[in-house]
């Protein structure tokens, strides 16, 4: 991996960044978009690598299922697999082990957990993470991490953290025997849960492996903690890490939990929100999601947002149609979806030019004022922004501020 | 007003009820001209007036989508329907996504692949379902509809009846006065002063499973009127001549032939019967205008269809269908000749059974999990083939979206950091059944989006070889010749179909189970946040 910023806020943290990996630049910061069996819901890849991604997510333990290891080697890796000839990410595995299986065991040699085809308990170590990583093929892969929910409290979260470091050892001894070290990139998992102290001590045990992994992600978050808990733990780890290498914040998505990490030093997001939520008709904009399954949308003759170059809104789809489609049409899910990837490139595009141009704190405000305007500003951004000098209630007495996760619903009749 | 127009090309001295080929040509009051369709020739079938899996960019990607059937009943579910809130020169078009220039829209009341059981039709009106029950369409209302939206086509209301059999002597009297009736009504000239858009009328063939009555009710078509009922349609001096193209919906008929077991039938028993009652129909009129038919079920019935009718055009029913259970059509005509080797083939033929060959490839089924192969067998991917001249001068190319994936002549940027790759436009590997295969089992809508564009360029392919036999000297002569062999290579009774049904069944159940489970709230995982959020706002949307 080539990495290089090349520029940086002056006011806050966050900076652009190339990232040169085996299929080519990616330009940070980015969104990624979540394929998990391979496939962006409904799109073909010719459709993804149009709406201008050229990162994507594919999940392991779910392609270690289906269609397996063997058949991903057969066919020559992922990419080939599912025809995406751009940048791709893979994860461990770990998280949906211990998510999706109820019976998943850690132990020092790995998780033990039950096999979903005949039940046989089955362990994935953190050097079976990596080969089955290798066999997929992703341009960045994951450590195996000991994965706790962020709202765990106790002793579980500290031998969780240190488990991880003894399992990025292991995994950073099994990727650099491979030999693969050259197109595939190894990143290691911050853990730590909520405590600082744990999160400064990993940071640091990872910060004296730096040489040998080739980015950071921060772990162990978006699990239903408090929203200003979650940027906390994010600046002091964003702010800890190394310049020279990426940073990643998983299973983070919502417009402004991924400006606010944006300008805490985040690079790079994931989630499979945009996406998951455009099945259910809900339509990202710059002015607050639109839910159109509402009725108030079934004569509206104006599409989702006419300024967006997206497909379904440059060739005219009108939110009267989409009402008509979402949810009982797949057309509809693609439509939405083919909208929401390019809200989100678009938003971390903007993001982009904002930085080089020396203009994302006036970005953020703009962003703020539209997304929330009179429905009052989430009270974390408002503090996470303070704490890298963005007032977003500069010269806006008038705003209101809420509490809580503060999330904008189109959700009114 | 629409004009439709159809050339008949075939060389030969015509008959009644002999293949032909021929030339669609559409022109518009306003507007441009829609692109000719040569014939026999393929319809692409809608739901909720969207051709299934297909957004807009594969719609258009997907050359074999010319003329489209839509049918209005599911915009009844909201008053008034939204596609007549629509203005402009084409509103239908630009409602649905089509482009007027590559797509005819044809508008039909009902849907005509729909043979449920339902209320009965009055003088006043023709039942109809959307999501959200029945609906009672007049035909004063269907008129104003159909000016409103402004397709290029248009069937005028039947009275076909879809309620418990049998009908009586009475009943069928009844419904050829109707459709008479309410055929006359659409083509009533338009009293406005401003000439506006009037689509091309169809008719659909009213009869039902009565020689005596078909031919009556086509007889009263081409009658020549006298005093009121002229003055109804003046100019016309009969209905014949306002009217376009002649509709047969198999699956009323069908089920007037076979009630209790309809999609049992034997083919070749249920053909029969059919072509004497289409014959029926088409025998008091004018050959020169074209023949549809709806719900054929297979490409054997079709060429059955073109060689003992005439047929002209064909929706693509059940190979949509076969996309939506996971089928990959292989299957050419001619039919590969046997001189062809299995090594000519790209991949593995479809399935024998009884030394006949499966239409097409189940790719639920076991066997695909390892076969990195492309679809079909008789089908090479564009990007085998140094360039687009040399394609299809040694093996036929299938252009579809799966087999000849081609990335976009231009991507989106989003900063002006972002550069975009050089190898835009490019042709890229066909998808392989293994993939497909995978994207089936994990329930990725992925797979039937590849299967629809694959399954209606096979089809098309297959009239596009159709219309290649009939343009030869002596062209019907090698048509049935080939049309003989069609039948001895390939199997017609696609038990191929009713296995993936198998399959297709026990994955959406599986995926039933597996959602609940996923989809619980209260885990505590990064996506439950996002997947509760999602769940209370549709919530919300269902109140
Ligand atoms: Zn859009
Ligand atoms: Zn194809």
């Amino acid at each position: 991996m080539e990495f290089e910023v090349v520029a940086k806020c002056p006011v806050t943290n966050a900076r652009v960044s190339k990232m040169k990996l085996a299929h080519g630049v990616t330009v940070l910061p980015t969104f990624m978009p979540v394929a998990t069996q391979a496939a962006i819901k409904g799109l073909t890849p010719q459709q993804v690598e149009s709406l201008g991604i050229n990162l994507i997510l594919n999940n392991t333990y779910h392609l270690n299922l289906r269609p397996g290891i063997e058949v991903l080697r057969e066919a020559g890796g992922a990419h080939k697999f599912q025809g995406w000839n751009h940048n791709l990410l893979t994860d461990s595995g770990g998280f949906q082990l211990v998510s999706l299986n109820k019976f998943t065991q850690i132990t020092e040699e790995g998780a033990l957990f039950e096999s979903p085809f005949d039940g046989k308990p089955t362990m994935l170590t953190p050097e079976e993470s990596i080969s089955i990583q290798h066999a997929i093929g992703a341009d960045i892969i994951m450590q195996l991490d000991d994965v706790v929910s962020s709202l765990t409290t106790g002793p579980r979260v500290e031998e969780a953290m240190w488990r991880t470091i003894r399992w990025l050892d292991r995994c950073i001894e099994t990727h650099e025997k491979s030999g693969k070290v050259d197109t595939q990139n190894l990143f290691a998992i911050v853990q730590g849960g909520l405590d600082p102290k744990l999160r400064d001590q990993c940071v640091d045990e990872m910060i004296n492996r730096k040489h040998r992994v080739a980015g950071y992600a921060i772990g162990g978050l978006s699990g239903g903690e408090e929203k200003d808990t979650f940027w906390r733990v994010i600046k002091q780890c964003a702010d800890k890490l190394p310049f020279d290498r990426p940073r990643y914040s998983m299973g983070v998505g919502f417009a402004e939990d991924l400006l606010v990490c944006v300008a805490l030093g985040v690079d790079m997001a994931d989630c499979v929100f945009p996406t998951r939520t455009a099945r259910f008709g809900v339509a990202l904009t710059f002015k607050g999601p639109l839910n159109l399954r509402l009725s108030k949308h079934q004569a509206e003759m104006q599409p989702i947002d006419d300024t967006c170059p997206c497909p379904t809104c440059s060739s005219g789809t009108t939110r009267a149609a989409l009402h008509h489609l979402v949810t009982l049409e797949t057309v509809g899910a693609h439509a939405v979806t083919q909208h929401n990837l390019v809200f989100q490139a678009r938003l971390m595009g903007r993001a982009r030019d904002a930085i080089m141009n020396g203009t994302f704190p006036e970005y953020l405000k703009t962003f703020f004022a539209d997304y929330f305007g009179d429905k009052g500003y989430p009270e974390w951004c408002v503090n996470a922004l303070r704490s890298v000098g963005v007032d977003l209630l500069d010269g806006k007495d008038n705003t209101a501020v809420v509490t809580g996760s503060g999330a904008v619903w189109d959700r009114s009749e | 007003m629409s004009t439709l127009n159809f050339t008949i090309q075939t060389a030969e001295p015509l008959s009644q009820f002999t293949p032909r080929l021929g030339r669609l040509s559409l022109h518009r009051h306003e507007g441009p001209p829609a692109q000719d369709i040569l014939t026999p020739a393929l319809i692409t079938t809608t739901s909720r007036g969207i051709v299934p899996h297909l957004s807009r960019d594969n719609v258009v990607a997907t050359s074999p989508i010319a003329w489209t059937q839509v049918h209005f009943e599911t915009f009844l579910e909201q008053t008034p329907p939204v596609l007549a809130l629509h203005k402009g020169s084409h509103p239908l078009h630009t409602f649905l996504g089509y482009e007027p220039e590559k797509h005819i829209l044809a508008l039909s009341l009902r849907d005509p692949h729909d043979g449920q059981e339902m209320p009965p039709n009055t003088k006043e009106y023709v039942t109809c379902r959307c999501v959200r029950g029945v609906r009672r369409v007049s035909p004063a209302s269907w008129r104003s509809l159909v000016l409103a939206c402004k397709p290029d086509v248009v069937t005028a209301l039947a009275d076909t009846p879809f309620t418990p059999l049998p009908h009586s002597q009475k009943r069928i009297t009844k419904s050829l006065e109707r459709s008479t009736a309410w055929l006359a009504d659409l083509l009533k000239p338009s009293q406005e002063t401003v000439p506006t858009e009037h689509p091309a009328v169809l008719v659909q063939m009213a009869g039902g499973n009565e020689v005596r009555a078909r031919k009556a009710f086509a007889e009263g078509l081409v009658e020549r009127l006298y005093g009121k009922d002229q003055e109804l349609v003046s100019p016309l001096q009969t209905l014949d001549e306002g009217i376009a193209g002649y509709v047969f919906d198999l699956v009323p008929l069908q089920l007037s032939l076979a009630p209790v077991a309809a999609a049992r039938v034997e083919e070749t028993v249920s053909s029969s019967a059919h072509e004497r009652l289409l014959k029926a129909s088409l025998a008091p009129l004018p050959i020169t205008k074209p023949r549809i038919v709806h719900s054929a079920r297979s490409p054997h019935t079709l060429l059955r269809l073109i060689q003992d009718i005439g047929i002209d055009l064909f929706d693509a029913h059940f190979a949509q269908r076969a996309a939506d259970i996971g089928i990959a059509l292989d299957f050419t005509f001619p039919a590969p000749y046997s001189t062809q080797t299995e090594e000519q083939h790209l991949a593995l033929l479809p399935r024998k059974r009884e030394n006949r060959t499966d239409l097409g490839h189940n790719l639920f089924a076991a066997t695909y999990a390892h076969d990195h192969s492309c679809l079909a067998a008789c089908f090479a991917g564009a990007a085998s083939f140094p360039s687009i001249s040399q394609l299809s001068s040694e093996f036929p190319v299938c252009l579809c979206g799966a087999c000849s994936p081609r990335s976009y002549p231009s991507w989106i940027q989003h900063s002006a950091l972002d550069t975009l790759p050089t190898d835009v436009g490019t042709f890229q590997k066909p998808f392989t059944r293994s993939y497909i295969h995978h994207l089936l089992h994990t329930h990725e809508m992925s797979s039937h989006t590849l299967l629809a564009m694959h399954n209606l360029t096979v089809m098309e392919a297959f009239l596009a070889g159709v219309r290649g036999v009939l343009s030869k000297v002596d062209g019907a002569k090698l048509f049935t010749e080939e049309v003989t062999r069609f039948h001895e290579v390939y199997d017609e009774h696609m038990v191929v179909f009713e296995e993936a049904k198998v399959e297709w069944a026990s994955v959406e159940r599986a995926r039933g189970k597996g959602r609940l489970q996923r989809e619980k709230p209260g885990n505590t995982t990064p996506l439950a946040d996002s997947t509760a959020m999602s769940a209370r706002v549709s919530e919300k949307g269902a109140l």
